[in-house]
């Protein structure tokens, strides 16, 4: 069922929530250093393919694998511990923690994967300059702007050395000037360190970052080369 | 007609002078409006700043009860007691159809004392105490509702063979100090002045009650001071609940045009509605409350509702500064965020907080009390001056707790995650820590102040008795000595189950006979009748048998022993009389040995005559009552509610002490309760404010969380982050509040002219503020887990 060299796939996902579905039969693969955009309307069950796909959230039925194990056999806190290790996310907004610096931002996610401080903001600083953003290391997020912030978001997505990053609308709240340049960034950095991207959006012209396509309508994922 | 001659238009009238008080209206009605009609949300912060208000606003509707309750307390209490009492039957009023003989039944069951008294009426027409309609006949009782359903408790079966009595009645409440209280009329047949009775022949004690000491007044004002301030700092917290939400909303009017003045002035109108409201709450929950304050009792405190009468003008007071808190608190906090149009809110620069005016508080306060200088015990003390001094240390500490917090955390650096996500997060923003905590900062302050000044007056208040309660626990004393009552007595208590042993004499003064003038003092010493074991209780004795007299010299005291030689003179005659006249005269034997006396169990040295019952017949002594020194196993269970049951067999009317190596001033013992029960209700109201704080931040941060959970974020490190965001400012707060604390006590102690006697006072206090930070992050941690779920991250 899954997709040859495929890390991350799923077949026939479907997922409810009351009675509304939210995914009905959805399928979908990525394999290293991939750029996949997931498009489709609003409502049409990206995100919570997205969220099924980082292991956020177990699907009803179906199911997902990763680098060969099956997700949804896999204890809350194997997969917490996997999405420490292996994953990296981006979100459309509030997703930098207000009170940390910049750099401890992106720092977190070595933190809690137990590297010491100043190796992990060692770490953060040389991704933060990699994304431009290097001089607002020691600033709030609530005293940087929209673009930079993301960029930090970024640079924390790829800090911990993931394999896949989970983008949700990455440029949602940026102008297109901006959108532009983070997409850039980030594809960027995520084909250099052979790192896959799933990447949640409606706008074209940002899946037009992506090596490949997959819409999702009404909770069904066409996946024009993995589709199985 | 030119153009000149037309008839010019009248200019307008020039602009009226916008009012200053109109905006001001307009705006607060706005931000009633939207706290009213502000959908779920808005409804939502309404009724936690409500609820939080409602709640202090109860306990000030208590606080302003107090004066009444004590009042009505008092009144009930002089209402019941006997106008004229005297112990000598020629004082006593005379006997008519109206007086009644009366005798104090007072006893003990497990640790609560039990009041009465037993009655006899002398004619058709007795006087009545109030809250019964007649003396019960012999046999009967009437007893108060408390004791009654003590009585029919069927695990109180011992209580019951204490009175074999029938209930007839129960005391209404006019004759009662309190709903809990445990009190009971029970009529006699029996008694007589001669075995103890006083004629009462009225009701109603008109004299003043006695003012509290002036030790005490310091006391009461502290625990005032100290029970207060938490629950005004607690309703100021409570009007800031759920503010970031609000900034959100008050951005979207900025957006319309509504400039920084107006939208801080609706923010205050919705505080205002919010206070209002919390007024309503806080009224009706006292209403209500008041309807159950009878069925409460905390560490023997009950009151009647009609007792909780608060006070018009605190009521006025309340009514007029809760909501007028409520502006200012808001007006004042909305100076510390700029609020912007496009939804974004953002802290203003933070403004250093500055120490000197923190700091100049805390020392005025010192300072007023220094200047107050030292109350002696005598000394009438002024209040007011003490007043001020300790709010203003108290207030200074509170006003302190936000400079130091944000003083320690900004030099916080390093450590795991979850201390760093703590510190951080107090380093954006400390001032709703802070003042959550100073409330706990306050209580523990003024606890730990008033707490040294018990422990200094402890002296004072707790006298060390003397008695030995190792050696007896139980002191009993009858006047009913007919016949063999005395042996009978005895013998009674040493059958009795849980008895180790009995001291019993019989008690008697014996004189030395002759005439004397009126100037004369005659020769007088006790005599004391006892076997052998009983007499080597009381007296250094080394050989004894029945038929066996002493004369017993006090130890040390040459004077006293001359004075009781004069009239135990060995071979020569006393003479007995009782206070009806009475005599009966009996020789010394002159072989009589000397010896001297020890400390009885009770503590007190007795000399004088002391024979064994084969030399007088006890029973014959006029004016004699029996005294028992009973020691007890305190193994067996309920032994000290036997020897009780065994006393009222004996005689309804004999005095059962329980010794103690300490007694407790009675009012010193209320005004340590009051604080027991005002720091109890203080400490559970500052946790709620504390946990509303940290459950309305976690909802703030319900998105966040769930990114945190999304990558990978264990639920231990953000527990301990909770609890480190909790103990930090709690740990400095306790930090703060035993420093001024403890200087505060020191201050009182000085001016009260006593030594500090235990520095040591704040470890249990410090305790239950650790206890605190446990109980606000357990309480915190369900809605916690709840947050960290990924349904944060949806959006649609």
């Amino acid at each position: 069922m899954t997709p040859a060299g495929s890390l991350l796939a799923a077949h026939d996902l479907r997922k409810t929530y009351g009675s509304t579905p939210a995914l009905d039969g959805a399928s979908f693969s990525v394999h290293p250093g991939e750029v996949v955009a997931v498009m489709g309307p609003s409502g049409s069950g990206k995100s919570t393919l997205l969220h099924c796909l980082a292991g956020i959230i177990t699907p009803d039925s179906g199911t997902i694998t990763y680098d060969g194990r099956e997700l949804s056999a896999m204890s809350d806190a194997d997969r917490s511990a996997l999405r420490r290790s292996d994953f990296g996310f981006v979100f459309q907004f509030g997703q930098l923690v207000p009170e940390l610096t910049c750099v401890e931002n992106v720092a977190l996610p070595l933190r809690l994967n137990g590297t010491r401080r100043k190796d992990a903001e060692r770490t953060a600083l040389a991704w933060m300059e990699r994304l431009e953003v290097e001089d607002i290391g020691g600033k709030r997020p609530g005293e940087v702007s929209g673009g930079q912030g993301q960029r930090v978001a970024v640079a924390r997505a790829l800090a911990a050395s993931p394999k896949v990053i989970f983008a949700d609308e990455p440029t949602g709240a940026l102008d297109s000037l901006n959108g532009e340049r983070v997409m850039q960034l980030l594809t960027e950095a995520a084909r250099s360190a052979n790192v896959a991207v799933v990447l949640v959006t409606h706008e074209a012209r940002v899946a037009a970052y992506s090596d490949r396509d997959v819409t999702v309508r009404d909770g069904r994922a066409r996946d024009l080369e993995h589709a199985v | 007609m030119t153009l000149l001659d037309e008839k010019r238009p009248p200019a307008p009238a020039p602009p009226a002078r916008p009012s200053r008080i109109a905006p001001w209206l307009r705006d607060l009605a706005l931000g009633i409006r939207f706290a009213a009609a502000g959908g779920r949300e808005g409804w939502t912060r309404t009724l936690l700043t409500a609820v939080g208000v409602g709640l202090g606003v109860t306990l000030l509707f208590l606080a302003a009860s107090v004066p009444h309750a004590l009042d009505a307390r008092s009144a009930r209490e002089d209402a019941r007691s006997e106008t004229k009492i005297s112990e000598n039957p020629d004082a006593q009023g005379k006997k008519s159809d109206t007086s009644v003989l009366r005798i104090s039944a007072d006893t003990e069951y497990h640790d609560r004392t039990i009041t009465g008294y037993l009655m006899r009426a002398e004619g058709s027409h007795p006087v009545l105490p109030p809250g019964i309609d007649a003396v019960p006949a012999a046999g009967e009782m009437v007893v108060s509702p408390a004791l009654r359903d003590l009585l029919n408790d069927p695990d109180n079966a011992l209580l019951k063979e204490r009175y074999p009595y029938k209930v007839t009645g129960t005391i209404a409440d006019e004759g009662l100090r309190s709903p809990g209280e445990l009190w009971f009329y029970a009529g006699s047949d029996t008694l007589t002045t001669a075995s103890g009775g006083h004629r009462v022949t009225g009701y109603g004690d008109p004299g003043p009650t006695p003012p509290l000491a002036p030790l005490l007044v310091v006391l009461v004002i502290m625990v005032c001071v100290v029970l207060l301030a938490p629950v005004a700092i607690f309703i100021a917290t409570a009007v800031r609940f759920g503010g970031e939400r609000r900034d959100r909303r008050l951005a979207a009017l900025r957006l319309v045009g509504t400039d920084i003045r107006s939208t801080r002035r609706i923010a205050a109108g919705e505080a205002l509605f919010g206070s209002l409201l919390g007024l309503l709450i806080g009224l009706v929950l006292f209403l209500v409350g008041r309807r159950f304050v009878g069925y409460i009792e905390i560490w023997d405190v009950s009151a009647f509702p009609d007792d909780l009468a608060p006070d018009l003008r605190l009521c006025l007071l309340i009514a007029v500064a809760v909501p007028l808190t409520a502006v200012l608190v808001t007006l004042s906090a909305m100076r510390s965020v700029v609020i912007e149009p496009l939804g974004v809110v953002r802290n203003s620069r933070a403004r250093k907080r500055r120490l000197w005016w923190r700091l100049a508080l805390p020392l005025a306060g010192l300072g007023v009390l220094a200047l107050n200088g030292q109350a002696g015990e005598y000394e009438v003390v002024n209040p007011y001056p003490i007043t001020i001094g300790a709010v203003l240390v108290l207030v200074g500490l509170a006003l302190l707790l936000p400079w130091l917090v944000e003083a320690c955390v900004n030099r916080l650096r390093g450590g795991p995650v979850p201390w760093q996500l703590a510190t951080r997060r107090l380093q954006l923003s400390s001032g709703t820590a802070s003042r959550a905590v100073s409330g706990v900062t306050v209580a523990v302050a003024g606890a730990v102040a008033v707490q040294m000044l018990f422990a200094s007056m402890n002296a004072d208040f707790n006298k060390a008795t003397g008695q030995d309660p190792t050696r007896a626990q139980f002191y009993a004393v009858s006047e009913q000595v007919g016949g063999n009552a005395a042996v009978d007595t005895i013998e009674r208590f040493r059958a009795t189950k849980g008895v180790t042993q009995v001291i019993g004499m019989v008690e008697a003064y014996a004189s030395k006979p002759g005439k004397y003038s009126e100037d004369d003092i005659q020769p007088t010493t006790s005599f004391n009748v006892g076997d052998c074991a009983t007499l080597r209780e009381v007296a250094r004795i080394d050989s004894c048998e029945d038929g066996d007299a002493f004369v017993v010299h006090p130890r040390n005291d040459k004077d006293m022993a001359g004075w009781m030689d004069k009239t135990a003179r060995k071979g020569k005659e006393v003479e007995f009389e009782s206070g009806r006249g009475r005599k009966l005269r009996w020789t010394l034997p002159a072989d009589a040995k000397t010896v001297v006396s020890r400390k009885d169990p009770v503590g007190e040295d007795r000399w004088g005559i002391m024979v064994t019952p084969g030399v007088i017949d006890a029973s014959t002594l006029p004016g004699a009552s029996t005294v028992s020194q009973i020691r007890i196993d305190e193994s067996v269970p309920d032994a000290a509610e036997y020897v009780r049951n065994t006393a009222a067999r004996i005689d309804p009317g004999m005095r059962l002490v329980t010794l103690t190596s300490v007694a407790r001033d009675r009012q010193y013992a209320s005004v340590q309760t009051g604080l027991q029960v005002g720091a109890t209700l203080t400490l559970l109201l500052i946790a709620a404010s504390m946990l509303v704080s940290q459950l309305e931040q976690i909802r703030e941060r319900k998105r966040l969380l769930s990114v945190l959970v999304a990558f990978g974020t264990r639920r231990a490190t953000l527990a301990w982050s909770v609890l480190w965001q909790t103990a930090l400012p709690v740990v400095i707060g306790l930090a703060v509040a035993v420093a001024g604390g403890l200087s505060l006590g020191a201050a009182l102690c000085w001016m009260v002219d006593k030594e500090v006697a235990d520095w040591l006072v704040f470890l249990p206090l410090a305790g239950a503020g650790g206890a605190l930070i446990l109980l606000v992050t357990l309480l915190s941690l369900p809605p916690l887990w709840r947050m960290m779920r990924p349904d944060g991250l949806r959006s649609e």
